[in-house]
């Protein structure tokens, strides 16, 4: 006898895995530096921000009257400029090559009103182990959106929350 | 606590420092007493504490520090500690209150500093308590320099109009350009680096070296705008085009004397660029000729000791926490004229956090070689040994102009040597009446030490 879950989930297995296993490729690229590749996958209109964290009273949060700083507010242009810098091989702090892992849990995938997005949570843990076992881990929350275009499903948008309100590392030469 | 000496530690004559003081506990315990405990530090932009009860949580040395906006317009500033068991009285790094209750026991002060509520005063201190002497403990001095806001623990220490001395000269060229002033912009951005605190001080004070070389990734792949003084791979250098100033209580500057590379690094630099030759003959009528033409708008380094710089242009402005002899945070902001426009804020913004954010493309070359800097000293034979900046040595001059020591080029060790003759003497006088004072290339080279 089976007994059917009270659950209805957002997507369908399928769907699901397929984001998972998205994800998890992106994750590879940007573990092996393939940033070329990593760059096709991301639409022309992409809007990559992280902003900046900081600390208010509960009460007070959303009243602050300055403009909110960012760690990233890049668009394409300026992806690509990040990923040519690394490209001149004159970035000494990346040679040697650090050891980074990203790790992505709590994937939740969410159906959007546009047909052909799709709105995916997911949690990333950058480990980088740099000079002399010197190892730093960083923790960011995601809001994708994905969209097909053409035969890809690519990402349109990435906001992202720092987990960190002070950056814990004098180098963030890797993208989350 | 018997003060180190430090006379032997660093020499201004030949360029050298004793890498000691880039890691031994004592000198740092003393740079807090010495040199955070009497020096103008900078506390909050105007801009950042409005209204009144507008608050800043921020710190002076590893003292942390309420910076607040009183009725009457000035500011009050208090260690942010609850006077009766010693907790932190607020947690949250800005806002607006009228008061502030300590999470402990909850005794409550108002934003003037006033202890001003005692759970159970009358069942449990039977009333008893003299309130008036449990007050927030106060910062001695608070004054400001055209919007910057400073305090100073040493009631002794001089005003600090006559701190900043001549460097007032230069910090005008941002200050004090437009009718309207500066503001700060952006939430705090905090980094934390394993690296002493003077190290990216001295860098940013005077040390045009590095940058063909250490930024050479970006370098090569970002710049929109010559800048005649610096080339990439650091192959040659013209120092014609470019100045250097210090001599001036250790306060500090380099400057491009184009008038528009500070815009070199921006995506776009021709918007900037339109904004500077809109507003030029403006800046030209309030500062001058040579400050108005040469100097605004080009790549400048500005750098108050100990531990303040601002790049305008770049738009960057920082404060350095020190937090142990290896370790600091670094604070950065954007600032920018109160006169542009909305958009032309956010690009300065934008550009600000790339080029010197948390991810930005030249920041995140620095900190490694400052890493290093800084760790390798825990070798005990290692830390035996000097470091040097000892480029162009006697190459300065009086300028008739520009205020302070002056020599000419980007490229060049005057500034650090400044900086570091200045860490010297403030860590070895026992008070401000004992301390030399130098604001001009005359003052600077007669107070010098043998």
């Amino acid at each position: 006898m089976t007994t059917s879950l009270p659950i209805q989930a957002p997507v369908n297995s399928d769907t699901y895995l397929a984001f998972q296993s998205l994800l998890f490729k992106e994750a590879r690229l940007l573990d092996t530096e393939e940033y070329q590749q990593w760059l096709d996958m991301l639409t022309d209109d992409i809007h990559y921000y992280m902003p900046v964290p900081a600390r208010y009273l509960r009460e007070e949060k959303g009243t602050e009257k300055t403009l909110e700083a960012n760690v990233f507010n890049d668009y394409k242009p300026q992806l690509a400029l990040r990923v040519s810098r690394f490209a001149t091989s004159l970035v000494w702090s990346e040679n040697p090559q650090n050891l980074i892992r990203h790790s992505v849990s709590n994937i939740e995938v969410f159906p959007t009103d546009t047909d052909g997005e799709w709105q995916v949570l997911s949690l990333v843990t950058v480990s980088r182990n740099r000079l002399d076992g010197d190892e730093r881990r960083m923790l960011v929350s995601r809001t994708d959106t994905w969209r097909i275009e053409g035969d890809q499903v690519k990402l349109a948008k990435r906001h992202m929350l720092f987990n960190h309100t002070v950056v814990p590392d004098s180098n963030l030469n890797f993208f989350f | 606590m018997n003060k180190l000496d430090v006379s032997q530690l660093v020499d201004n004559k030949t360029g050298r420092q004793n890498r000691t003081i880039f890691h031994n506990q004592d000198i740092y315990e003393q740079e807090q007493e010495q040199i955070f405990g009497r020096c103008w530090l900078f506390l909050a932009h105007d801009s950042q504490i409005p209204e009144p009860g507008d608050y800043f949580r921020t710190f002076m040395g590893e003292d942390e520090v309420l910076v607040i906006r009183q009725k009457d317009q000035t500011v009050k500033v208090f260690l942010n500690t609850c006077t009766h068991r010693g907790n932190r009285v607020c947690k949250s790094d800005k806002g607006n209150a009228k008061s502030f209750t300590c999470s402990y026991h909850g005794w409550s002060f108002s934003g003037d500093g006033t202890l001003s509520g005692v759970p159970l005063e009358e069942d449990a201190y039977y009333n008893e308590l003299d309130k008036t002497k449990f007050g927030l403990i106060p910062v001695a001095q608070v004054d400001s320099y055209k919007g910057l806001i400073f305090g100073n623990f040493d009631p002794k220490a001089p005003s600090l109009e006559d701190y900043l001395g001549n460097m007032k000269w230069y910090l005008d060229i941002w200050l004090d350009a437009m009718p309207e002033g500066t503001e700060l912009i952006g939430t705090s951005q905090k980094v934390e680096y394993p690296v002493n605190w003077k190290l990216p001080v001295e860098n940013a004070c005077g040390d045009g070296y590095h940058i063909g070389w250490a930024h050479a990734g970006v370098m090569s792949v970002a710049t929109s705008i010559n800048i005649e003084s610096l080339s990439l791979g650091n192959t040659s250098v013209d120092s014609s085009t470019a100045m250097a100033g210090a001599g001036m209580n250790g306060h500090s500057i380099i400057s491009s004397l184009d008038g528009q590379s500070g815009f070199a690094f921006y995506p776009e630099p021709s918007v900037p660029v339109a904004y500077l030759e809109e507003n030029r003959d403006t800046v030209i009528s309030r500062l001058g000729k040579l400050r108005g033409e040469k100097f605004w708008g080009s790549q400048i380094n500005m750098t108050i000791f100990p531990n303040v710089q601002m790049l305008p242009g770049l738009n960057w402005f920082r404060v350095y926490h020190p937090k142990g002899p290896d370790k600091m945070e670094m604070w950065t902001w954007a600032m920018v004229d109160k006169e542009m426009s909305d958009e032309l804020k956010q690009t300065v913004l934008d550009n600000v956090c790339r080029t010197f954010g948390a991810a930005g493309m030249f920041d995140n070359d620095d900190g490694e070689n400052f890493t290093a800097c800084t760790s390798l000293n825990r070798g005990w034979q290692t830390r035996q040994n000097n470091v040097y900046t000892n480029m162009a040595m006697g190459k300065e001059y009086a300028h008739p102009e520009m205020p302070g020591v002056v020599s000419d080029g980007l490229v060049g060790e005057q500034n650090q040597r400044y900086f570091y003759r200045r860490w010297q003497e403030v860590m070895m006088a026992n008070d401000w009446s004992s301390m030399p004072t130098y604001s001009t290339f005359d003052e600077a080279k007669a107070t010098e030490a043998n």
